[in-house]
C-alpha cells in the first residue's frame, strides 16, 4: 500500500506492505537505526519516536498508521550540527550507559518538554513510566531531563 | 589519598556517550552484511521430552528457506558454553547445538536459514515435532527425590562439595544458635538489547563472529573446538552491546550461529526476541541456604555453618563454579573461627542459570544478612553493634582463600553510613509500634564481594599500547565495554600516567585476531586488573618517552617530566618538546617505534565492600511495598570516575529492588515459564525508583590502578537484603522467601 507521510521533516511517499510495523519501517527500509527495539509489545519504549507530538511505541504502530502523520526519530534531535539541550544534558549528566534505552528515553523526554516546558520531578518520572533502564537506576536520567527543562544546556 | 589528580577522580561521560545519544551507535542488532541471511530457531515448548520424531520437509519446500537444521543433520559433539579456556576445571559438557532430548522449554530443537526474517519464522512453524514426554522435575527437590528420572545420564545431582575451615571450639559461657532458611529465586538479566549474534564464513575457510559477549576469547575457545577450526581460522570481535549483567558472559548463541553460517556459506544474523531471550538464554540462579550460627551472648560469632542448593537449571554451565563461589564469600565479610559449607548443584527442566551480576554473592550475602538481623534480634542486640562487633579489619586473612582481604573498609561503610542515615533513631529495636495501614521500616545490608580472579583461577590481561606519530595514543586491549564505562576509566587512567586529555587516547577492544588476550570483563576484575595493566603499560612507555626526549633534549631523564602533552625539563619551563615532536623525532632521527606491550598478572584480591540501607513504606490491605529512602556506602578504594560510580550504583540498587520486590521468573509444575515478557516479568520504572544517595570511602591502600577497586557487581549485592530487612522490621515479620510478592506479604501479615 501507498504512503505518504513526514519523517523528520521530509516528506516520504512509500510502498508498505500492511503488516509492516512502524519500527521496522524506520529500522530495515529506511536504515534508521537509532531507534531500537527491546521486547516487540509496548513495554520496554526502547522503540519510542514522536508521532504529532506525542511519544508512540514504534513496535505498535503499523506503517500504513503514519499516513498523513508526522514523525520525528532520534536521528531528527540533532539540529544543524547542534546536539539538542537534552542530549546534552544526558551527556554532561552520565546518564548514558549501554545507551540501548537512550534514544527512547530522549524521545520521551522530547515529547515531554515540547508540551510541558518546565515539569516537575514527578511529571518526568511519569512521562519516562514506559521506558526501562536496566544500567542507570533512572536517576541521572531524571536530573538530565530536568536541568534540560531548567536551560542548563 | 588525597592526591589531587587531574584525570582520575573526574567525572567523564561515558566514551561514546555522543553516539548513543545521537542513535548513531551501530549495536550488533543494528548491523547486517551483504548477502546475509536470517536464522531462527525452533525451541522446545515441553520441558522434559525425548524427541520421538522430526518432520522438516514442509519447512525445507518453504521458498527463500536456505536450510533446516535438526539434530539429525548437526554435529552432536557436547559442550559447555561456561569455558573460557581449553582444559577449564567444572565445565560440563552437557549442551549440544541441537538436542535430541529436550530439558527445558526453550531448549534448541532446530534451526531454519532463510532470506528474510519472516520466512525463517513462517518455516519454523512449519516444522513438525512429535515428543515423548518424560516426568517434569521443576525444583531441585524434584530433581533430587525422583532419581530415577535423569535429566542427563549422569543424574540430577552435578556436584557436591562440603569444606570446613578452622577448628570449632567448645563454648563455656551462654550461647544462641540461630538459623534462618532463605531462598532467591530465577531472575532475568534484562539487558535492554536482545540477545543476537552474526558469523560469516569466508571461501578461505575462516569464520568471523561478531559478538555482544562479555569474554572474545572463551567465545574462540568454544566455538573452534566445537567446529574443529584452528583458533586462528576464528575472528570472535566484540561489538557494541545493550548491556549484559552478566548474561552474555557464557557463549550461547555463538556456536549455533556459527555452525550455521559455516553451512550455508553465506553471512547469518541470529536474534532473539524478548520471550526468547527470557526463557533460552541465561537467568541467575535459584538458590536456597539455610544458615545456622552459634553466637555468645555478647554477640560474638563462633560459628556457622552453611548448606546451599543451587538450581542450575538445564545444564550445568557455570554452575559448578557458583555454587563453590555462594561458600567463599562469607568469610571475607565476617570474622568465624569456625565455618562449614556444604553445597548441592541440581539438574531441573528450566532455564539454564549461569553468571549473573554478582556471581554468587547476592544469593549467599541475602541469606547471610537477613540471618544477622534474625541473630542480633534474638540477642536483642542493635543490628549495626552486632555486625560492628563481627565484621572483618583491614588486612585480615580471608579464611577461605587465605588471601589477604587488604585494605577492608566495611566498618567504615557501616559507620558511616548508618551516621549519615540518622540509622539509631529510625530503626525500631522493638516491634514496630506504628499499626497504620502503611507502616515503614528500615534495614540495613552489609556485603562483601572480590577484585578479580586471582586465588581461584588465572588472573592476567595484556595490552599494548602505541603512540602515533602525532603524539596521540592508542590501547589496544581484550576489554569488553558493556555500558560500565569500562573503556572511560581505562583512558582516565593512561591519561594520568601519559598527562594527555583523554580525547587523545584510542581504546580498543576485544579482537581475538588483532588484539591481545584477555580473559573477559566479568568476576569484577575490569578496574582492578585491566586497569593496573592499563596503568603499568602506559608507565613503561612514559619512560621510553622520556628516554627520547633525554636524547633530545640533552638532559638525563630524571630531571624531566610530563605535562599536558609535552615532556619539560624539571625547573626549566622553557625548555620542553611536545609529544609529537618526540614521536616524530624518535621514528625519523632515532629510528624508534615508541610501542609497549606489557601482561599484568594479578598477585592479589582484595574484598569489596559495601553497607546500603533502605526505608520501605508497606501497604498492608494491599501488600505492596515502596522504598522512600535509600542510602549506598561503598569501599571503592579510589573511585576513577566517580559519577560512572555512582551510576553502577544507582543501577545496582534499581536490579535489587527488582530482586528484592518483584523480579521472578515463574515456573509452572509441568515446566513452562509463566511470565516469559515484560508484560508479566516486571522491571523497576522510573516512578518506582527511589532517589540513591551514595557515600564512597576511598582509602586506596591496595593493587588496583591509584588505589581503585570494583563497583559493578558489589553494587547489587547488598541491595535485596536490605530491603527485605527493612520490610521485616516495618511488619515485625521475618520474611526470608523472595520476592517479597504482595501475595506472601499479605499471607504474613495473616500469621
Amino acid at each position: 500500500m501507498q504512503i505518504e507521510f513526514k519523517l523528520n521533516g521530509k516528506e516520504y511517499n512509500m510502498e508498505v506492505s500492511s503488516t509492516l510495523r512502524l519500527v521496522d519501517l524506520l529500522r530495515e527500509e529506511l536504515g534508521l537505526t537509532g531507534t531500537k527495539e527491546g521486547c516487540g509489545e509496548g513495554e520496554c519504549g526502547s522503540c519510542t519516536v514522536i508521532m504529532n507530538g506525542k511519544a508512540v511505541n514504534s513496535c505498535l504502530v503499523l506503517a500504513l498508521q503514519i499516513r498523513g502523520q508526522e514523525i520525528l526519530t532520534i536521528e531528527a534531535l540533532e539540529k544543524d550540527g547542534q546536539l539538542d539541550k537534552l542530549q546534552h544534558s544526558f551527556i554532561q549528566n552520565g546518564a548514558v550507559q549501554c545507551g540501548y534505552c537512550t534514544p527512547g528515553m530522549l524521545m520521551s523526554a522530547k515529547a515531554l518538554l515540547m508540551t510541558n516546558p518546565n515539569p516537575t520531578d514527578e511529571e518526568i518520572k511519569i512521562s519516562i513510566a514506559g521506558n526501562l533502564c536496566r544500567c542507570t537506576g533512572y536517576n541521572k536520567i531524571v536530573t538530565a531531563i530536568k536541568e534540560a527543562a531548567d536551560g542548563k544546556y | 589519598m588525597t592526591k589531587d589528580f587531574k584525570y582520575v577522580g573526574k567525572s567523564f561521560p561515558i566514551h561514546d556517550a555522543q553516539q548513543k545519544v545521537s542513535g548513531d551507535l551501530k549495536y550488533l542488532s543494528d548491523m547486517t552484511l551483504p548477502n546475509m541471511l536470517y536464522a531462527k530457531l525452533l525451541l522446545s515448548p515441553i520441558a522434559h521430552g525425548l524427541i520421538a520424531s522430526i518432520d522438516t520437509s514442509k519447512a525445507e519446500a518453504l521458498p527463500g528457506v536456505i536450510g533446516v537444521f535438526t539434530h539429525l543433520n548437526t554435529p552432536s559433539k557436547a559442550y559447555s558454553r561456561y569455558r573460557i579456556i581449553p582444559d577449564q576445571d567444572f565445565c560440563l559438557e552437557d549442551e549440544r547445538l541441537l538436542t535430541d532430548k529436550v530439558r527445558f522449554v526453550g531448549d534448541r530443537v532446530a534451526a531454519v536459514v532463510a532470506t528474510s526474517k519472516e520466512t525463517a519464522k513462517q518455516a519454523i512453524a512449519l516444522i513438525q515435532v512429535e515428543y515423548e514426554a518424560l516426568p517434569v522435575l521443576s525444583t531441585p527437590e524434584k530433581a533430587l527425590q525422583e532419581q530415577e528420572t535423569k535429566i542427563h545420564p549422569m543424574g540430577n545431582l552435578i556436584h557436591k562439595y562440603e569444606y570446613k575451615l578452622g577448628e570449632q571450639v567448645l563454648l563455656s559461657e551462654d550461647c544462641v544458635v540461630v538459623e534462618t532458611l532463605t531462598s532467591t529465586q530465577k531472575m532475568h538479566h534484562a539487558a535492554m538489547e536482545t540477545h543476537v549474534c552474526l558469523a560469516d564464513f569466508d571461501s578461505s575457510g575462516k569464520l568471523t563472529l561478531w559478538a555482544a559477549c562479555q569474554g572474545a576469547f572463551g567465545v574462540r575457545t568454544i566455538v573452534a573446538d566445537l567446529l574443529e577450526l584452528s583458533y586462528n581460522k576464528v575472528r570472535v570481535i566484540k561489538v557494541p552491546m545493550g548491556g549484559s549483567f552478566g548474561g552474555r558472559q557464557e557463549t550461547i548463541l555463538e556456536p549455533i550461529t556459527a555452525f550455521l553460517a559455516k553451512e550455508v556459506r553465506r553471512p547469518v544474523k541470529l536474534t532473539l526476541t524478548r520471550e526468547e531471550t527470557i526463557i533460552s538464554t541465561m537467568t541467575r540462579p535459584a538458590t536456597t541456604s539455610r544458615i545456622r550460627t552459634k553466637v555468645t551472648m555478647e554477640g560474638i560469632l563462633a560459628d556457622c555453618s552453611v548448606n546451599t542448593i543451587v538450581d542450575a537449571g538445564a545444564y550445568a554451565t557455570s554452575s559448578i563454579d557458583n555454587t563453590y563461589a555462594m561458600s567463599k564469600k562469607i568469610c571475607k565479610l565476617y570474622r568465624i573461627p569456625y565455618y562449614e559449607h556444604s553445597g548441592k548443584t541440581v539438574y531441573t527442566n528450566t532455564p539454564v542459570a549461569g553468571g549473573a551480576r554478582g556471581w554468587g554473592a547476592p544469593e549467599i550475602m541475602t541469606a547471610l544478612e537477613i540471618h544477622m538481623d534474625a541473630v542480633a534480634k534474638s540477642l536483642k542486640m542493635d543490628v549495626v553493634e552486632f555486625r560492628l562487633k563481627n565484621l572483618v579489619h583491614p588486612y585480615d586473612l580471608d579464611k577461605a582463600s587465605h588471601i589477604s582481604l587488604g585494605n577492608a573498609h566495611v566498618i567504615e561503610c557501616l559507620k558511616k553510613g548508618a551516621a549519615a542515615f540518622c540509622w539509631s533513631k529510625r530503626y525500631y529495636r522493638e516491634p514496630n509500634p506504628n499499626q497504620a495501614r502503611v507502616r515503614k521500616g528500615v534495614g540495613l545490608a552489609c556485603a562483601a564481594h572480590k577484585n578479580g580472579m586471582y586465588g581461584g583461577f588465572p588472573e592476567h590481561s595484556t595490552m599494548t599500547l602505541k603512540m602515533n606519530e602525532d603524539g596521540s595514543f592508542i590501547l589496544n586491549t581484550g576489554l569488553h565495554e558493556l555500558g560500565c564505562g569500562t573503556i572511560t576509566s581505562i583512558k582516565q587512567i593512561t591519561a594520568e600516567v601519559l598527562d594527555i586529555e583523554l580525547d587523545k587516547i584510542t581504546v580498543l577492544e576485544a579482537d581475538t585476531e588483532y588484539g591481545p588476550y584477555d580473559f573477559g570483563s566479568y568476576g569484577s576484575r575490569v578496574t582492578y586488573i585491566c586497569g593496573a595493566c592499563a596503568y603499568e603499560v602506559a608507565k613503561r612507555l612514559k619512560e621510553i618517552l622520556l628516554e627520547c626526549a633525554a636524547h633530545n633534549l640533552q638532559k638525563p631523564k630524571q630531571y624531566l617530566a610530563v605535562e599536558q602533552g609535552r615532556v619539560k625539563i624539571i625547573g626549566n619551563e622553557s625548555q620542553s618538546m611536545s609529544y609529537r615532536a618526540i614521536a616524530t623525532t624518535a621514528k625519523i632521527k632515532d629510528n624508534i617505534d615508541i610501542v609497549v606491550t606489557h601482561t599484568y598478572h594479578g598477585t592479589s584480591n582484595p574484598g569489596a565492600y559495601a553497607a546500603h540501607f533502605a526505608e520501605v513504606a508497606v501497604d498492608t490491605e494491599t501488600g505492596r511495598v515502596r522504598i522512600v529512602d535509600y542510602l549506598a556506602a561503598h569501599d571503592i578504594g579510589k573511585a576513577i570516575n566517580p559519577g560512572m560510580v555512582e551510576g553502577q550504583i544507582q543501577g545496582g540498587v534499581q536490579m535489587g529492588i527488582g530482586y528484592a520486590l518483584y523480579e521472578e521468573l515463574r515456573i509452572g509444575r509441568d515446566g513452562s515459564i509463566l511470565n516469559g515478557s515484560f508484560k508479566n516479568y516486571h522491571l523497576l520504572n522510573a516512578p518506582d525508583m527511589p532517589t540513591v544517595k551514595t557515600l564512597l570511602i576511598e582509602e586506596g591502600g591496595d593493587e588496583g590502578p591509584f588505589g581503585a577497586k570494583s563497583i559493578g557487581e558489589i553494587a547489587f549485592v547488598p541491595v535485596a537484603a536490605a530491603v527485605v530487612n527493612a520490610v521485616n522490621n516495618a511488619l515485625g515479620t521475618s520474611l526470608s522467601e523472595l520476592p517479597l510478592t504482595p501475595e506472601k506479604i499479605l499471607a504474613s501479615l495473616k500469621k
